[in-house]
Order: structure tokens, then sequence, then C-alpha cells
């Protein structure tokens, strides 16, 4: 489904991604950690298409699709999801009004009819219901005043209304408590199967006892120095990041 | 410097039948003949340049027509007229060439068993003064066909808004002046609309004077709504006289126009007043657009809250110069203004200047002003979730200006707002030519 290869990126005159490849199939559930300013965020920004980053070299394939090529907007509207590590408050739209065009835009897309305004009041009660949100953040500005636990579950609400095929968690997990980590947890789980890919940016390990994932990459200095399955995500938490330092260098 | 010609100009104000009015405009003309236009070394006019209505206001002394009571709308105006008539529930009176229409009649008549009493300015007893005293309020009376005085009587209470408004057809050259004196006695509570409205797009200039005064305990929600076509001049003032315990809500919305300036003077005359101004521009191509608002608290307590917002896109300039004066001994004065601006463009320009002058101890002020650009952030989340960028950004203005549209205190006209404001944000944010 994702195809990353050799992919070099920069920021200004900062270089993040250093030759990063990696392979996502349909089904399968990725974990990339690594430590601060290894390019975790870096590559799911690039992934859903900023333009503040510059790719230099390398090619990123989406089912056979170059989404270098891909504005933004098909991105999203070809299936793929960045839940954002900082999401943005932007007073004064509404929540519900945004998902709406979000869901419209996708199904135009695809050539399909618009949603029917009370089936899609009726789907998003239901899955606020499951995780724990309270409806009237329906009729609330996207994100505004919300406190931090209260955005991500936001952002993993439009991932479960969005549907996506391809899902990048930019660490959803952080600033979250055990309960707000479950519900996120529940929220990507049910998300989980045969078509769908999910990629799980973290710095800790604590999400992963919730949520399994089927391969645990370590990033370092823009590029994945480890690939494993979920034991080296143990491994990590127990000898820290200090250890994989000497890899990147190797 | 375009000069108006002043020999025309009389020529002009003796062909005006003589009725009551006569010697108001003769004063006018008198006072207008010293002070002419304002030019661009007036500080209040800085920004705003007048030669291009000075130039219609020429051609119009020269060969113009003005029309009264009797005259019949075109067809076309009519049509123009019914776009809002239709859609607000009012009782409507049609300015139309800044004289009232014929239907004013039909409507002062069922008015009056409401407790508003309607009649002609030029044959009233004058009992308030006809302001004229400064460039463009003596240029408008002394050209002044006819104006209305509107009565609201004491304790009257009409839910359904009373509404204005004006239109200049293209038959009559492109000059009109229009006046309104409205006096809203004690206890009463009224909603006034104003509405400027185009038929065609031929260059026009209209000098629209509304007086309001607001006596004791009575409440005043006031909607004005300017959607003219390009090409328009529109130089308008309000003056308004706040007495004890009087509430007044003002809304101004300009949509439309070439070149539009707004002087809203607000003057709390006795305590306990309290006024709240809003307002929100629009603005795209080469349009200008300049609101300058005064409020001067002269007494406390009494409290103002004034926010203006901006759109600006392509070349547009606007201009906002809110003035908040606190005389010696108005304490508990609680005064805030501000104005926000987003401009689309790197052509477009805003020039700003919210002033506060303080002369009293005991007062409670803020203002501020921003100009930005729009939230490249909110722009990539949005697009992120699949919106096209044109969409995110129509997002973006839309919540931007929802603020003011929020603050539309007549229910009746606030879909028809929102709609008119719908539109011409698509345009203004569909002409970005960078």
């Amino acid at each position: 489904m994702l195809e990353i290869d050799n992919l070099n990126t920069t920021i200004g005159d900062t270089e993040i991604l250093k030759g990063l490849s990696l392979s996502v199939n349909a089904g399968e559930v990725h974990a990339i950690m690594g430590p601060n300013g290894s390019g975790k965020s870096t590559l799911s920004q690039v992934i859903a298409g900023h333009d503040d980053y510059i790719v230099t070299s390398g090619s990123v394939y989406y089912n056979g699709k170059n989404l270098l090529e891909l504005a933004p907007e098909e991105r999203a509207r070809e299936g793929v999801f960045l839940g954002f590590q900082y999401p943005v408050e932007i007073p004064g739209v509404n929540n519900a009004y945004l998902l709406k065009a979000a869901i419209n835009a996708k199904r135009r897309h695809k050539g399909l009819n618009e949603v029917d305004a009370f089936e899609f009041l009726q789907l998003a009660r239901e899955k606020m219901e499951a995780l724990d949100m309270d409806p009237s953040f329906l009729n609330r500005g996207v994100n505004e005043g919300f406190s931090g636990g209260e955005k991500k579950r936001n952002e993993i609400f439009q991932m479960t209304m969005l549907e996506p095929h391809l899902a990048i968690l930019d660490e959803t997990d952080s600033g979250l408590d055990i309960d707000a980590l479950q519900a996120v947890a529940k929220g990507i789980n049910a998300m989980r199967n045969p078509k769908r890919a999910i990629v799980v940016i973290t710095h800790y390990q604590r999400l992963l006892d919730y949520v399994e994932p089927d391969f645990v990459h370590v990033l370092s200095e823009g590029r994945i120095v480890r690939s494993g399955d979920k034991t080296l995500a143990r491994q990590l938490e127990e000898k820290g990041y200090d250890w994989i330092r000497g890899m990147a260098d190797a | 410097m375009t000069a108006i010609s002043h020999q025309l100009l009389e020529t002009a104000v003796n062909r005006i039948p003589e009725d009551a009015l006569t010697p108001a405009r003769k004063v006018a003309l008198a006072q207008f003949s010293k002070l002419g236009f304002p030019t661009i070394r007036d500080e209040n006019w800085k920004y705003t340049n007048l030669s291009r209505a000075i130039e219609l206001s020429n051609t119009w002394l020269k060969n113009g027509k003005t029309s009264s009571l009797e005259t019949k709308l075109t067809a076309t105006t009519e049509q123009a007229i019914k776009e809002i008539t239709e859609s607000v529930d009012a009782h409507w009176i049609v300015i139309a060439n800044g004289n009232a229409t014929c239907s004013t009649l039909s409507v002062a008549k069922s008015l009056k068993s409401c407790g508003v009493d309607i009649t002609k300015l030029s044959n009233d007893g004058m009992n308030t003064a006809i302001i004229a005293d400064d460039h463009m309020t003596s240029f408008n009376v002394a050209l002044l066909q006819d104006g209305l005085r509107v009565k609201v009587n004491p304790s009257t209470k009409i839910s359904k808004p009373l509404g204005f408004i004006f239109i200049d057809e293209a038959r009559c050259n492109g000059l009109s002046q229009a006046r309104l004196i409205i006096d809203v006695e004690a206890d009463a509570k009224i909603s006034i609309i104003e509405a400027h409205v185009s038929v065609g797009s031929t260059a026009q200039f209209a000098n629209t004077v509304i007086q309001l005064r607001i006596a004791d305990n009575a409440c005043v929600d006031f909607v004005r709504i300017q959607e003219r076509a390009d090409g328009h001049i529109h130089v308008g003032k309000l003056i308004t006289d706040l007495q004890r315990g009087t509430s007044f809500n003002y809304v101004n919305f300009d949509f439309g126009g070439s070149l539009i300036r707004n002087d809203v003077f607000i003057n709390i005359m006795a305590p306990d007043a309290s006024v709240n101004l809003h307002g929100l521009y629009l603005a795209t191509a080469n349009q200008h657009i300049d609101n300058h608002t005064q409020i001067e608290h002269s007494v406390g307590p009494s409290q103002s809250r004034e926010e203006y917002r901006g759109i600006l896109n392509d070349s547009s300039r606007c201009v906002f110069n809110g003035k908040v004066i606190v005389h010696k001994g108005a304490d508990g004065t609680d005064a805030e203004q501000s104005n926000h601006n987003l401009l689309l463009s790197e052509k477009a320009e805003i020039d700003t200047k919210p002033e506060l002058e303080i002369y009293a101890d005991d007062v409670k002020c803020a203002h501020g002003a921003t100009v930005g650009q729009l939230d490249q952030s909110a722009l990539f989340y949005l697009c992120s979730r699949g919106l096209d960028r044109e969409e995110a950004v129509q997002f973006l203005t839309r919540a931007f200006a929802a603020r003011i549209l929020a603050t539309v205190p007549i229910a009746t006209i606030r879909s028809y707002v929102d709609q008119t404001m719908s539109r011409h944000l698509d345009t203004l944010v569909n002409s970005d030519t960078q």
C-alpha cells in the first residue's frame, strides 16, 4: 500500500530525512518509534503533503500512485489520513461542518452522492459515544478550547468518520491520561481490518500495550535503523534511546 | 484637484421649488460654498479621495434630473427592490434617487396606528434642526429635494422592523441626497434596517445622512447593509444622540460599491446608555471602503463595545478610524474597541487607527487592532481532511466574518445578511489574482 524508497527531505536548510525506506501493506499496523528530532513528525507531514518540507530525492508510492505529485486534499480523498500531533484550533469553523465537508469531498471524488444530513448525524453520534466524547463537541469550533486529550480524541473521531485506507497517527498518545489513552486505543483497534493500514508514530511504548503492532521500526537521525516485531518496542523501553544512537552511526 | 462648480450648484439649489426646506438649503449652500468637498489634506479624509464624486456631481449639476414622490419606478428597479423585500419581513420604505416613493404613503398610513408618524421634511414644522455642520452634510442639505421625518411615539413597541431601501436609477444621472430624521421617544423599542441596493451599474454618487435621536429608556436595533454595484460611490453619515438608559445596537455590513465612506457619530449625552457597534467590510478588486466612527462618552456611567472586521483581497483598500472620546467627568465609562483585518493579497491595504481620548479619571477602556493573513497551519489542516484550498479559504474567511454576523440584533434579516455575505465572500475568495 505504502512504498517509501530512499526518501530525503529538508526544511529550510536542515536535512531531516536521510534515505528513509519503509514498506507498509494493507492489514498491517506499524509502529515507528524514535527519539525527539529523529524525523518522526517530518515523515508524517511529508506523507500528508505539507509544503514546508522539500523532498530532495527518493519516492513515496501509495497504492501504485506517486503520492508526492498529489495535493494534500487529493491525498486525503484517496484515503490517506494524518492524525496531527498538534491538532490546529480553528475558531468559528464548526466540527460537524468540517467533517461533513470532508466526507462529501471524499464522496464526490469517488463519484458518490453527498451524505444525508440525518445519517451523518446518527453516525457521528455513534462514533462519538464509542470514544466517550460529549456529542456537544460536534457543534463547537474545530478543537476550539479543547484540552490536549480532547483534541487527540477528536483526531481519532475524525479518522473513524473518514474511514481512511492509510492512517498515520502522529504521537496521538502524547499528553493523554490513562482513560483517554484507552479510549484512543479502542478507536484505533476498531479501525483495524485487512484492507486498512495504520502507522502509529510514538515516542513511548505505552500505546503499544493497547494497540499491538505487527511491525516496529526505530527511526534515528532521519532513517530507519532497526525493524522488528512488537518485542523491539519492549527492548527500546528497557534500554532507552541511547541504545539505538550507536546504530545510526554504524 | 477636481473642484465642484459653485455657479452650477447655486443654480441647481435655486431651481428647487420653494418649500419649508428653502431656508435650510440657503444656509447649507452658504456653508458648503466656504467648505467645499473635503480633500486628502483634511485629516479625516486623508485616505479617501472624492475626485470621482465631484466629477459625478458636476455632471449632474449640468443636466441632472430628480425624482419625487410621484415618480414611478422602472420595472427593473422594482425587481431589484423585491430581492430584499421578499426575503426580509419589514415595513419597507423605498428611497429612490434620494426621495421617498409613493409606496411610502401607504406604509406611513399603516404605521400610524402602530405609533409611528412619518412625514415629509418639506412640509413639517422643523422641530429638529437639520444638521449641516460639515462638508458633506451641508452639500446634502443644499441639494436636498426632500427627506423623511420618522417619529416613534413614546412607549411604542413594534416587533417588525422599519426598513429603508436606498436605490438610485440611471435615468437620474448619478447624484442623490437623502436625509432621514428619526426620533425615538421615551421607552420605545424599534428595529431599523438601512439597505443600499443597486439597479444597473452606471456610476452614481449617493450622499446619505441619518439623524437619530433616542430618548430615555428607548431601545434601537439597527442594521445597515450596503450591496451597491461596482462604480457606485456612497458617502453616508449617521448621527446619533443617546439619552438616559438607552440601548443602541448597530451593525454595519459593506459588501459592494467602488468607494464607500461611512461616518458614524454617537453621542452618549446621559448616564446608563449602552452602545454596541459592529461592522464587517469585504473588499476586493479596486474597492475602497472607509469607516470612521466616533463614540463620545459625555457623561458616565455608560458602556460602549465596538468591533469592526474586514477581509480584503486583490488591490482593495480599507480604512478604519475609530475614535472613543471620554469627556471630563464621564466617570464610570466602560469602553472597548477593536478592529481586525484579514489580508488575502499582498496588494491589499488597510489603514487602521483606533483612537482613545480620555479626560475622565474613573474609566475602563481598551482598544486594539490586528492585521493578518490566513493561518497557514489551519489551511493545511483543512486540506489534509480533503477540502480543496478554495473551500478551506472559504471556511476560514467565513469563520472570521461570522463573529460580526452573530451580532445582528434583528432576527428577520440575519439569514438575508448571511446569504449576501456568503455570495460576496465567494466572489472575494475567487478573485485572488496572486
